[in-house]
């Protein structure tokens, strides 16, 4: 027999499931926007507001649901779970925000080199892939291979920084700007593999350890 | 005052705070494979619980799985029931409750009861009511027992309500003053632990509300264990939770643990209502 409750939490996980693919088809378009200098900013603008906008609704929902039906064990994890998702995805919103108004910062970016971004873009957007999937399936295996993932993404920002640091010389506009969209993927990897982490503590009730 | 108390109980202790703690807890009771019959049927299987002290313990479970026999065990009232019968250990403060030449009456003194229904003796004033138990062991210093009604009815949270009309019929109270003339009832024989079965469900949300803040303050100076149905009242007033189900104890543990990550697969499909 179906519970009154399995309604709302179900349409609970299609919001956070809509939040998921608008937030990763934000994400990569913002990476993209500035991989091939298209000035995309307020199409970003608007799907990051729009994950903003959801993720009040997914709060709302999550509330009412606590406040009507009390949920407990499992159900109580995946609502608490699914507001913390919802932030993450929010903050993949806000990020490509961040990353598509670096050209309008810095103006023509075209000479510099984007490699470093294309490949931490590719990861940060994988694991935006992984996390979705994890969570969906509730994979605990899944959602584990993220912290791995997460790695190389910082070493990507770190080892960028140094080796700005140790050698200088070149385009200021290039380093600044790179340096913060490189930040910002690495903001981005990190909410990726908090979105994993909720999926160990929904199936077991298990907290991750963090770094 | 009481959530902000309770508020500062609920903050993280340091793991160290946490250790000595442990090492510290006092059991009030302990039951050491518990069993119970009425008549042919074995309603306690081997029930092995241990109560803390100065804690609120909840026993949650459904219809039937055993709740009300098991806390009409711990102060020998289940054998009062014409063929009723029970077998192992209820420890109260290391003492076995059921050892030969134990008085039930004294066990009955030391671990007083509150039932579903208010139920204040009918012929008698808010007064009598709460003496009655004294009366009945011998105190007559009038001074002594306006003193233990007072304090019982203070404890109950009822004073105020009635400290001017004493001499009025128990059962003239509102149906959560009554509950609470009861508790005060029980209250006033001073005893150490204090059990409910199901005190709340014959009253409103408002009574219900302040027998749950009753409960809370009660703990400072009782060991209290609530049966209950209504999972969210275990879930506010309890420190402890035991799930009970056809008789056995499937789960026992901290009550946020419980509710939050129960570690047993029926006490999660009991919890969620995806039971049967």
């Amino acid at each position: 027999m179906a519970r009154l409750m399995d309604i709302g939490l179900e349409k609970l996980r299609n919001m956070v499931l809509d939040m998921a693919k608008l937030s990763e088809d934000t994400v990569s378009t913002s990476i993209d926007a500035y991989v091939k200098g298209k000035d995309l900013r307020d199409r970003v603008y608007g799907w990051s507001e729009e994950l903003r906008i959801l993720q009040d609704e997914v709060s709302e929902l999550a509330i009412e649901l606590i406040a009507r039906y009390q949920p407990v064990a499992t159900d109580l994890r995946f609502i608490k779970s699914c507001m913390e998702v919802a932030y993450g995805f929010s903050r993949f919103g806000r990020y490509a925000h961040d990353i598509s108004d670096v050209e309008g910062i810095f103006g023509d970016l075209s000479m510099c080199d984007k490699t470093a971004i294309v490949q931490a873009g590719d990861q940060a957007k994988n694991m935006i892939r992984v996390s979705i999937k994890a969570f969906t399936e509730r994979n605990i295996q899944m959602a584990g291979r993220l912290k791995t993932m997460d790695d190389v993404v910082d070493s990507a920002y770190l080892d960028f920084v140094k080796k700005s640091a140790k050698n200088p010389g070149g385009d200021l506009r290039c380093t600044v700007s790179a340096t913060l969209i490189l930040r910002y993927l690495e903001r981005i990897a990190d909410h990726a593999t908090y979105v994993g982490e909720t999926v160990l503590y929904i199936v077991s009730g298990e907290r991750a350890a963090r770094k | 005052m009481t959530l902000s108390l309770q508020l500062e109980e609920l903050k993280p202790a340091s793991s160290e705070a946490s250790a000595i703690r442990s090492t510290m807890e006092k059991f009030k009771i302990q039951t050491e494979k518990l069993n119970a019959w009425f008549a042919n049927n074995h309603v306690l299987k081997d029930l092995s619980i241990n109560v803390k002290e100065n804690e609120v313990t909840a026993i949650i479970g459904p219809s039937g799985c055993g709740k009300s026999t098991f806390i009409r065990c711990l102060n020998r009232m289940h054998e009062l029931v014409p063929g009723a019968r029970s077998s192992g250990a209820v420890l109260l403060d290391n003492t076995n409750v059921y050892a030969r030449g134990t008085d039930p009456v004294t066990v009955r003194r030391k671990v007083g009861m509150v039932f579903q229904k208010p139920n204040p003796f009918p012929t008698m004033s808010v007064y009598d009511n709460v003496a009655a138990g004294l009366k009945l062991n011998g105190v007559r210093d009038h001074q002594k027992l306006d003193r233990a009604v007072k304090r019982s009815l203070e404890l109950a949270f009822l004073w105020d309500e009635v400290k001017t009309d004493l001499d009025k019929s128990g059962v003239s109270l509102s149906g959560g003053q009554q509950q609470r003339l009861c508790i005060a009832r029980a209250l006033a024989v001073e005893p150490e632990v204090i059990l409910m079965d199901e005190p709340c469900s014959a009253l409103d949300p408002i009574a219900t509300a302040k027998i749950e803040e009753l409960i809370a303050s009660l703990k400072s100076q009782y060991t209290v264990v609530i049966v209950t149905h209504n999972m969210q009242q275990a879930a506010r007033v309890s420190d402890s939770t035991a799930f009970l189900y056809l008789g056995k104890l499937i789960e026992y543990g901290g009550t946020t643990q419980l509710f939050e990550n129960p570690k047993e697969e029926l006490t999660e499909r009991y919890l969620t209502g995806k039971f049967g």
